[in-house]
């Protein structure tokens, strides 16, 4: 992605490949050669169908898994090669917001104890200003304060999403992913949440991985769009260019596919007929060949390269 | 005469009240989408319809007027005939519905023999039709295999090609695309919208997914609290209501911000 010299990378992973084993000489590719980078204060958004590798990639932001190759930068330090007391103070600059509060807090902790857990942890308050702390904390993610003492389980799916976002804050990161944060809401709930997580960047400038599988929400949260399938990255894109300047056969499909309030009624809706390949068995050049309809003979035989066609718009694709 | 009539009922587990006045006629061949957040009560209006009331709920008020008869006053009996074939029900995840120690075509084949009196070979090669028919590849080796063998959009289309084994009058459909992926849901509605038009099935759709409703219905209903909140045609409800939940509901769908049609 080549954009503004003025945006100042904060994360880049090169060149990111992950194969899980599956078999004795059998592979699966979830991640193949991704390269993407992280502007200082803007939003990635990661679109992809289930399946496509966009969890494993985000793993591999917040060192919760190492890729087979490639290297994660994070201000020019490979972060995959991090070991012990380093990579633990190193996980204070990312942080990560869940799909499920759910199961990403404990039940037996009080909010008051989730939201502070981070900060005792690296030391930075004491004991005695936990209250005080988580205060500020659900304030700032528009919550009653009284809640501190309550536990998860008495919040509804809406309050524990921002109880999770004032756990990631609360260290003051850099970068936070968010992890199909806001998908297990109801469409008024998550406009509320995605409302406060723009504001929330604004006031700290914070950089923001979001993954999503609604290429309508990430077009209205992401400065840049990054479309994934079966592992690779097709198409990137500036967010508000998606619903006018997408190009690739398979955004067009995703896009295609969407049921939208402002749709015209009378047509009838697109989409793929066959079904998503198994990652196992990935075509050997685009993977995208099989259900690809302008597909051509050198789509079947090579794998396409990223190229530049406009400015922060790249594409893989032989069309191109 | 319309096909199904609901006439103001009121449901309610114990004491509490969850769905208020409820009515909703439906005519043959006609779609009607309930869309609501969650806890609203729409599930809870279909799972009534369906007889399939968790313990301890009840129609406590009103009728519900299926073909010209009541439905509370089944016999198990003759609800075990209704299931399956005048009326089929499409859960949100069809994995789940299944047994998951039954392969697919055993299940299949206990389903339909449970029906029509036929031979197993022959249910067998219904089922295959079924599944053939909402555009499976390798019917056969899906009937061999495991719920959990399948991704999730064959797993639900294996529970609508099941649902529409006997061409019912009426398909009550909870949240059928919700677990979907977006390519795959188009695919699901777009079979969902043929059957109609194969077979003349009515069709009570609920979904969060307003788009989704509102392309496929002819009326929407919007619940609150197990209260409607609006009721209108799909011009009206996204275009004239002045309704403020539904307003602000609709204000919340993320768009791709292309042009507004008129439909």
């Amino acid at each position: 992605m080549s954009v503004d010299n003025d945006f100042q990378v904060v994360l880049e992973a090169k060149h990111v490949t992950r194969k899980f084993q599956v078999a004795k000489d059998v592979y699966l590719t979830a991640n193949n050669d991704i390269n993407l980078k992280f502007y200082k204060g803007k939003t990635l958004g990661l679109v992809g169908e289930s399946g496509c590798g966009k969890s494993t990639f985000m793993k591999f932001l917040v060192s919760l898994d190492t890729p087979t190759k490639g290297e994660i930068l994070y201000r020019g330090e490979d972060i995959t090669k991090l070991k012990g007391e380093k990579l633990r103070l190193h996980r204070q600059n990312i942080q990560m917001v869940f799909q499920d509060p759910n199961s990403s807090f404990s039940p037996k902790m009080k909010i008051k104890e989730i939201i502070c857990e981070p900060l005792l942890n690296f030391k930075r308050i004491k004991r005695s200003e936990v209250d005080q702390t988580a205060k500020n904390y659900l304030r700032l993610v528009e919550l009653p304060e009284d809640l501190i003492n309550r536990y998860p389980h008495s919040l509804s799916g809406g309050q524990k999403q921002r109880v999770a976002i004032a756990r990631a804050l609360s260290l003051e990161p850099e970068v936070i992913i968010f992890d199909e944060a806001t998908s297990a809401l109801d469409v008024s709930v998550q406009k509320n949440i995605v409302d406060l997580i723009k504001k929330l960047q604004k006031e700290n400038n914070i950089t923001i991985g979001f993954i999503c599988h609604d290429i309508a929400l990430i077009a209205d949260i992401a400065d840049y769009v990054a479309v994934m399938y079966l592992g690779n990255i097709v198409e990137t894109l500036p967010g508000d260019k998606l619903s006018t300047d997408a190009k690739h056969p398979y955004t067009k499909a995703l896009i295609d596919s969407i049921f939208d309030i402002g749709m015209d009624f009378s047509q009838k809706i697109q989409s793929i007929d066959s079904e998503i390949p198994s990652p196992l068995d990935i075509p050997a050049g685009c993977p995208f060949c099989d259900r690809c309809d302008k597909v051509m003979d050198i789509c079947k035989k090579e794998r396409p390269t990223e190229k530049t066609i406009s400015q922060g718009h790249d594409i893989a694709c032989h069309l191109f | 005469m319309a096909l199904l009539e609901i006439n103001n009922i009121t449901i309610s587990y114990g004491k509490r009240e969850i769905v208020k006045d409820f009515s909703l006629t439906l005519d043959e061949g006609q779609i009607c989408s309930l869309v609501g957040e969650s806890g609203s009560g729409k599930t809870t209006v279909i799972r009534s319809v369906f007889g399939l009331l968790p313990k301890g709920g009840k129609i406590t008020k009103g009728d519900v007027i299926f073909e010209g008869e009541s439905i509370l006053g089944f016999s198990k009996d003759k609800w075990r005939n209704l299931h399956g074939t005048d009326i089929s029900m499409i859960f949100q995840d069809s994995g789940a519905m299944m047994n998951p120690t039954k392969k697919v075509g055993k299940a299949f084949v206990e389903y339909i023999r449970t029906h029509e009196n036929l031979s197993k070979k022959d249910a067998w090669d219904k089922g295959i039709e079924m599944l053939e028919r909402m555009r499976l590849p390798a019917a056969d080796n899906i009937m061999k295999s495991y719920p959990f063998q399948l991704s999730g959009g064959m797993r639900q289309r294996v529970g609508i090609a099941m649902g529409m084994t006997y061409q019912p009058k009426l398909l009550l459909a909870d949240e059928p695309t919700s677990a979907l992926d977006v390519t795959t849901q188009a695919q699901i509605v777009r079979q969902m919208m043929e059957l109609r038009e194969d077979y003349g099935t009515s069709i009570i759709i609920v979904t969060h997914n307003l788009g989704v409703a509102a392309y496929m219905a002819d009326y929407l209903v919007v619940m609150k609290n197990g209260v409607v909140e609006d009721r209108g045609d799909r011009h009206y409800i996204l275009h004239h209501s002045q309704n403020e939940y539904t307003n602000k509901l609709l204000d919340a769908v993320p768009s791709l911000g292309g042009e507004e049609h008129e439909c």
